[in-house]
């Protein structure tokens, strides 16, 4: 197992997740299916994860294959749209966790966020295949889409060409200019503590402790979580794109990515299992019951461990080694 | 000015060397870990104080909250504790650096403010609401502005040190 091989694998997610969520979003957005809309929420919500690790092994899988015979330059026109549908895909998911915080507050999500979802979701699904596309012309040529001698293609090819980041400038951005990673780490920072407070705290409560809290109205403070995670996506993202090989060939970053999905499965649990709603009746004084603590408990240690992680990526730069086999 | 001798005199003693220079992954970075857990409770319930003050989870009873100051001042005891051993490290690094003053000023407005709003919303045996606000609402966003300038001069200090260790500049 290499990076080709882990990204060969998830590669295909979000590109066919997209348009699959895109088809349930759209048939949800009839009143007797809101069910479908939600489910759609919560598919880009996963897919906005998914594409994380399928980006950085993507960059792993480019330094593995610079030995092997493959175009350099189509290498870089992949990367370059790689970024544009990842910030795509990171605003989706982010729309939709959004339209999933107003389900539950107002029973549906507002139609402004809906026109958000669609619009965003509609552009990353085909930012994905040009993606995907820009990925397949770097092993099958013989397919011909992009001509890498002229490096030309279609007129839309071109104008969605012309947003899309050239990987190298950027990262020679991030290297020299230490203010910018300066900025990026503090607002980092910044993210972490509003998820510890807002999170930690319910999570803290649903354990026992401060029990005079009442459940429901501590769970609105969760907005400020998301936006924590949220800044802290962005900065993060940001930063690797700055010095990417720091961090692909980093056994820790790896490691709280793992830690960041298992986060994602404990919440889908929480929330989908109906345990949500069991503690939301909580009122001052009342015991959460058992399967509450065990995800509370969960949860709490699973941050823990992120921001371990997260302390000691710089201690574990190049911990993987870059040989091609 | 010239560098104070005594920060090379810390920064020989065995405790000192072990911290910056051991392999062991319970060794700088460990410190750093735990400071890092630290401030995200303090600055994590006083960020949750003031939210609440500020209007966000009006439903939530203030006096509920009360119990955060103990949560505060865990956070601070945990980051003195290791803040003394991280410019036990590296004193050089810390003492020459003007954002070193600054950050353990915010630090401290930081935490006077925190007490001020103890004082004026949480020690009231009543606990109305409206008596809270416009007051209460000003210490909480100053409180907000600090601590995010006491993390921001926090972070800033790996990246503006004049000196790394004693006789070696750094930056």
């Amino acid at each position: 197992m290499n990076f080709p091989h882990i990204h060969l694998l998830l590669n295909h997610f979000p590109v066919i997740g997209t348009i699959i969520g895109l088809g349930l979003f759209l048939v949800g957005l009839s009143d007797e299916h809101q069910q479908m809309r939600r489910a759609a929420l919560i598919l880009f919500a996963v897919l906005a994860f998914v594409t994380i690790p399928v980006f950085i092994s993507g960059v792993g899988a480019q330094v593995v294959l610079r030995k092997a015979a493959v175009s350099n330059v189509m290498i870089q026109r992949h990367e370059g749209a790689a970024m544009l549908a990842l910030a795509f895909m990171e605003m989706t998911g982010a729309a939709a966790l959004a339209g999933l915080w107003e389900s539950y507050r107002i029973s549906r999500p507002t139609r402004v966020n809906s026109a958000a979802v669609l619009l965003l979701s509609v552009v990353t699904v085909g930012l994905m295949a040009r993606t995907g596309n820009t990925g397949g012309d770097i092993r099958h040529p013989e397919i011909g889409g992009l001509q890498e001698s002229t490096g030309t293609e279609g007129r839309l090819g071109a104008f969605v060409h012309t947003f899309e980041p050239e990987p190298d400038k950027i990262s020679n951005l991030m290297v020299f200019t230490k203010w910018t990673t300066a900025f990026l780490m503090d607002l980092h920072f910044i993210g972490l503590v509003l998820i510890v407070g807002t999170i930690g705290i319910y999570n803290v409560r649903i354990l026992g402790i401060a029990k005079q809290m009442p459940v429901a109205p501590l769970h609105r403070l969760l907005p400020w979580g998301l936006m924590g995670l949220g800044i802290n996506v962005a900065t993060g993202l940001a930063v690797f794109v700055g010095a990417p090989e720091d961090y692909t060939f980093n056994a820790v970053l790896w490691l709280k990515i793992v830690a960041l999905g298992l986060l994602g499965a404990n919440a889908a649990v929480f929330y989908l299992a109906g345990i949500f709603n069991n503690v939301e009746r909580l009122g001052p004084g009342d015991e959460a019951p058992f399967p509450a603590k065990v995800v509370a408990m969960t949860s709490l240690v699973l941050w823990c461990a992120v921001i371990t992680f997260g302390r000691y990526i710089q201690v574990f730069q190049h911990s993987i080694a870059k040989s091609s086999n | 000015m010239a560098v104070p001798a005594f920060l090379d005199t810390i920064e020989q003693t065995r405790v000192s060397l072990w911290l910056r220079e051991s392999e062991s992954v319970f060794g700088f970075y460990f410190v750093l870990l735990f400071h890092t857990f630290g401030l995200s409770m303090l600055v994590g319930a006083s960020a949750v104080l003031d939210l609440r003050i500020l209007g966000v989870a009006p439903d939530l009873p203030l006096k509920s909250l009360k119990w955060l100051f103990r949560t505060i001042w865990v956070g601070f005891a945990i980051n003195v504790t290791t803040g003394l051993l991280l410019v036990l490290a590296y004193p050089t690094k810390a003492f020459t650096n003007p954002v070193f003053y600054i950050k353990l000023s915010l630090v401290a407005i930081g935490l006077i403010t925190m007490q001020k709003i103890k004082a004026r919303v949480f020690d009231d045996s009543v606990l109305s609401e409206v008596a809270v606000a416009p007051r209460a609402r000003s210490m909480a966003i100053w409180s907000l502005l600090v601590w995010t300038g006491a993390l921001t001069a926090g972070r800033l200090l790996a990246y503006t040190a004049p000196y790394l260790v004693y006789g070696v500049r750094g930056g």
